[in-house]
């Protein structure tokens, strides 16, 4: 188990630059995501930390050694992929000792090491077949297997659950947790799926075109983006971000006026942000037009226009309005997140 | 922004990741890349090197004339006909071909039991030894022959084969294409089935009857390998030498001498090793046209392409 | 077009299969039933599909015409060098143009290719004076050198090459981070994965060897060193006619171990030929 360090990471490809300097320090044990949407350098990244994409610029260290020209294999990390990258070719038992094999270890300590995975991973009954026999989950597990069987100082995770169905991904996050739980190894996991960063990571790292938005726990981010780039993306569904401006204790968008918390000093153009969760209805409150009610049950989501503006809102009440009705909201002043309009930066 | 990342960039190791790799790809290719130098790349300039030499090998002579030798090719009365034969032989076997393959295969991709047997028998002329499949036509051709002993059955006088001009030609196409088609079968065989299933669904549906279908799906859907297959065969036709040279020996006259063989009988025959390279470099010269055709023409021809 | 025929139909294409068939496999068997037959029974009319008489001595007169069992095994011996020298320059060329960075790789690639458009044919002159001057005329050199790094293998190559590029790249690198370096990454992963387009290659390759005729003709001219193809033309009595039945038996000697072999392998053959890159 080791730290990992980014330091000013950067990543050229001929004229087009992938990364802009990524600056990221990973505690040892940490469980990290990098989220972000497709295209913003996520996998680079860590396809960089892995050695299978040069480095342009920068350092990485995995634990005190500086590893920018070590070969994969010797940086000690195991890496999950996206489509498992299991040889088809050899058995589940052959692919989770194969490592093991390279690095001149005997028979025997790759029998018990392959054992030990299995057993954690309840892969055993499974060792004698070939990839092609198994179902999804467990091609998941058996990559999962070939990962931990060295017990290598980091864990690369390279979107590992995309391929699979949504129950099934649901289960293979716990397990990918509980493992984590289990063995401590310093984690590093992309994905492009909020839910699943918000479910799994200790920090959360938001990129977005080849830059780092924000580097925080998931409720720090949730509760508190830094701009308006991670308050829309964190969070399902997402943030109502309304344009307009700050004049005095109130905030003017198109149609309608909003309150604003107390203690803002700002002034002038601005996106004023809130929650779906943190408008109540409220007889008092703003009129808005409903366009769709979606009942969840526990929840219910509901489209409509406030203003000019269409938002969301979600109510632990039943709400009985149609399409066409007007009903009242306030948003919860504690909740609101102001931005700068020409940064994007956070304000209040 | 201020630039910090200027920090310890230490001294990289020359051998870097992807240097290693670099030099392994050169090892990996070297073997194939140095053969095609010696072998193909380096005689290529010496064929047209020699081209320009008059070469006696009797008395051992070797002086360089320019363009004489072209010259000659532009005078050489044989070579309009060998050219006409050599034209006449790769375009009906390039139509007989293809046409006879698209149509196997089509039988051969519909739903009847034991259709692995005909495939199977269809291909074998493919693996058959070519002198030997060579022979026995040529014996089956013969005047006294089989094919003409049947014919007699049923009470017709068949021809001299391989010595009357008009049935000379067609004799040695239709053996060639006999011994080659299942190639050309089993990559239409191939394409087919690789057209989805749905398309002549949604075809019926559409009410489009099978020769509708055929013209508009099936066709399209192939022309990639229609295309690929035909480059093939008419580079290959234009390689024909051991079936010529069993069977008629470019004759009778020089109705059946096609390129390759006049330029066998001219360097290795008559020892005109000068003249034969001319002529070597007249058959790269038509082989890169046609090549050259063919992929132009993919533009056009070519309705779908993966 | 795979659609439930009538029983008709069905027949229809039954007998149509069956007529077609006649050239491709007819002239099989009169080549074997032609071989067993007395010379004075070969033009025999009306032909017989079935011997009336048999005469086994013709396989006899074959090795005492010449030195045959030697040109079997000449024509055997090279098609099987031929066939593993290919294998592995091809299969390393293919991986490389395929998978590996280097410079200028797509550039040497075009040039390979060349290989593809010129007809060995082309080259048959000078190349005949190269292996004169290396003192290889007569000896088997050039059938082995040629065919296994020059043109005929550039077929081979591309085939490798259109298979390995369609090799996930994430096994590759599962290999790397495994700890496997490029030879080994290519031994132990990408080689055995590799084993349909391989065989294609071999099936390919041999047949083409197996085949060669105007090389040998140009470079060969002992006849214990004549390979089966050219060895087959020779058996023509003093005036230069041709012994028919002897020709047959040599060529039916020459022909059916790989007919028999492809008719046990007939299902790797054929779907090894249609699956391999050729498709369009």
């Amino acid at each position: 188990m080791a730290p990992v360090s980014l330091h000013s990471v950067k990543k050229t490809y001929g004229d087009v630059q992938i990364l802009h300097g990524i600056d990221v320090d990973i505690a040892d044990g940490e469980f990290i995501v990098l989220v972000g949407p497709s295209g913003c350098g996520k996998s680079t990244l860590l396809r960089m930390i892995a050695g299978l994409e040069t480095i342009t610029k920068g350092d990485i260290r995995i634990g005190d050694r500086v590893v920018n020209d070590l070969e994969p294999k010797d940086r000690d990390i195991a890496m999950v992929f996206q489509n498992y990258a299991l040889y088809p070719h050899m058995t589940v038992a052959t692919n989770m000792g194969f490592s093991l094999e390279h690095r001149g270890a005997s028979k025997a300590e790759i029998a018990e090491r392959v054992k030990w995975a299995a057993d954690i991973l309840d892969l055993s009954h499974l060792l004698d077949r070939y990839p092609r026999q198994l179902s999804g989950g467990q091609r998941q597990r058996v990559a999962m297997g070939r990962a931990i069987v060295r017990n290598p100082q980091v864990f690369l995770f390279d979107e590992p659950l995309s391929n699979l169905d949504a129950k099934l991904r649901v289960v293979m996050r716990g397990e990918i947790k509980a493992l984590h739980h289990r063995l401590g190894v310093t984690t590093v996991y992309v994905t492009h799926d909020q839910i699943e960063a918000m479910t799994m990571a200790d920090r959360i790292v938001v990129m977005h075109a080849g830059k780092v938005e924000q580097i925080g726990a998931p409720l720090e981010l949730y509760d508190r983006p830094a701009n308006l780039f991670v308050a829309g993306f964190i969070g399902s569904p997402a943030m109502n971000i309304l344009g307009g401006t700050i004049e005095g204790a109130e905030f003017k968008a198109a149609g309608v006026t909003l309150p604003l918390p107390a203690g803002v000093t700002a002034t002038g153009a601005a996106s004023y942000g809130i929650r779906p969760e943190h408008f109540q209805l409220s007889p008092e409150g703003l009129p808005a037009v409903v366009s769709l009610v979606e009942p969840m049950g526990s929840e219910t989501q509901v489209t409509m226009t406030l203003g000019e503006h269409l938002v969301t809102g979600v109510f632990r009440e039943r709400v009985a309005a149609r399409p066409g009705e007007t009903i009242h909201i306030l948003p919860e002043l504690a909740a609101v997140h102001l931005f700068d309009a020409t940064t994007g930066q956070r304000i209040n | 922004m201020t630039d910090h990342s200027a920090a310890p960039n230490q001294k990289r190791p020359f051998w870097t990741i992807a240097r290693k790799d670099a030099a392994a790809g050169f090892l990996f290719i070297a073997p194939q890349t140095l053969g095609i130098i010696t072998f193909v790349l380096v005689p290529l300039g010496l064929v047209f090197y020699y081209s320009m030499h008059e070469w006696n090998v009797l008395a051992s002579t070797f002086t360089f004339v320019g363009d004489a030798n072209y010259q000659m090719l532009l005078r050489d009365p044989n070579l309009p006909p060998v050219l006409l034969a050599s034209a006449i032989f790769s375009a009906g076997l390039v139509v007989l071909n293809l046409s006879l393959a698209l149509l196997l295969a089509v039988l051969l991709d519909q739903k009847l039991k034991g259709i692995v047997v005909f495939r199977t028998l269809f291909f074998s002329p493919v693996v058959v030894s070519l002198v030997a499949w060579t022979i026995v036509w040529s014996f089956l051709l013969q005047a006294n022959g089989g094919i003409n002993g049947i014919l007699a059955v049923f009470g017709i006088e068949g021809p001299n084969w391989l010595r009357t001009p008009t049935t000379a030609m067609i004799s040695v196409v239709v053996v060639q294409v006999f011994k080659n088609v299942g190639l050309n079968m089993i990559l239409f065989l191939a394409a087919l089935q690789g057209v989805p299933k749905e398309l002549y669904e949604a075809a019926r549906v559409d009410g489009a009857s099978p020769f509708k279908q055929f013209r508009r799906i099936t066709l399209p859907m192939i022309s990639p390998t229609i295309l690929l297959t035909s480059i093939i065969t008419i580079v290959g036709s234009l390689q024909v030498f051991a079936q010529i040279a069993i069977l008629t020996k470019g004759g009778p006259g020089v109705s059946t001498t096609v390129l390759v063989y006049y330029l066998y009988q001219q360097a290795f025959q008559f020892n005109f090793f000068g003249y034969g390279s001319t002529l070597s470099i007249l058959l790269f010269l038509i082989v890169a046209v046609l090549t050259f055709i063919q992929w132009q023409m993919r533009k056009r021809i070519v309705f779908y392409e993966n | 077009m795979r659609t439930d025929l009538s029983p008709r139909l069905r027949v229809a294409l039954y007998g149509l299969m069956c007529v077609l068939l006649i050239p491709f496999v007819f002239p099989t068997w009169w080549m074997i039933t032609s071989s067993v037959k007395p010379i004075s029974d070969i033009f025999a009319f009306p032909p017989d599909l079935w011997p009336r008489r048999f005469d086994f001595s013709t396989y006899q007169r074959v090795f005492e015409l010449q030195p045959f069992a030697r040109q079997y095994w000449n024509s055997a011996y090279i098609a099987a060098i031929v066939t593993a020298g290919t294998m592995v320059v091809s299969s390393m060329a293919g991986y490389a143009f395929a998978r590996i960075k280097f410079p200028f790789s797509n550039a040497i690639f075009m040039i390979v290719l060349l290989g593809l458009l010129i007809p060995s044919e082309v080259t048959i002159v000078p190349l005949f004076q190269m292996f004169l001057g290396w003192g290889m005329i007569n000896t088997h050199w050039p059938l082995i050198l040629v065919p296994i790094f020059g043109a005929p293998s550039v077929f081979a190559t591309f085939v490798m090459r259109q298979f390995f590029i369609a090799l996930p790249g994430e096994l590759e690198e599962a290999a790397r981070v495994d700890g496997l370096g490029r030879f080994k990454i290519f031994w132990t992963i990408a080689l055995p994965l590799a084993k349909p387009a391989l065989g294609a290659v071999a099936i390919f390759t041999f047949l083409h060897s197996w085949n060669l005729y105007l090389e040998p003709i140009v470079f060969l001219s002992s006849t214990q060193m004549f390979t089966l193809p050219q060895a087959l033309t020779q058996f023509t009595d003093a005036y230069g006619g041709a012994m028919w039945n002897i020709q047959l038996a040599a060529a039916t000697m020459t022909a059916i171990p790989v007919l028999l072999v492809f008719i046990v392998a007939q299902k790797q053959f054929v779907e090894g030929l249609a699956h391999t890159g050729l498709k369009g």
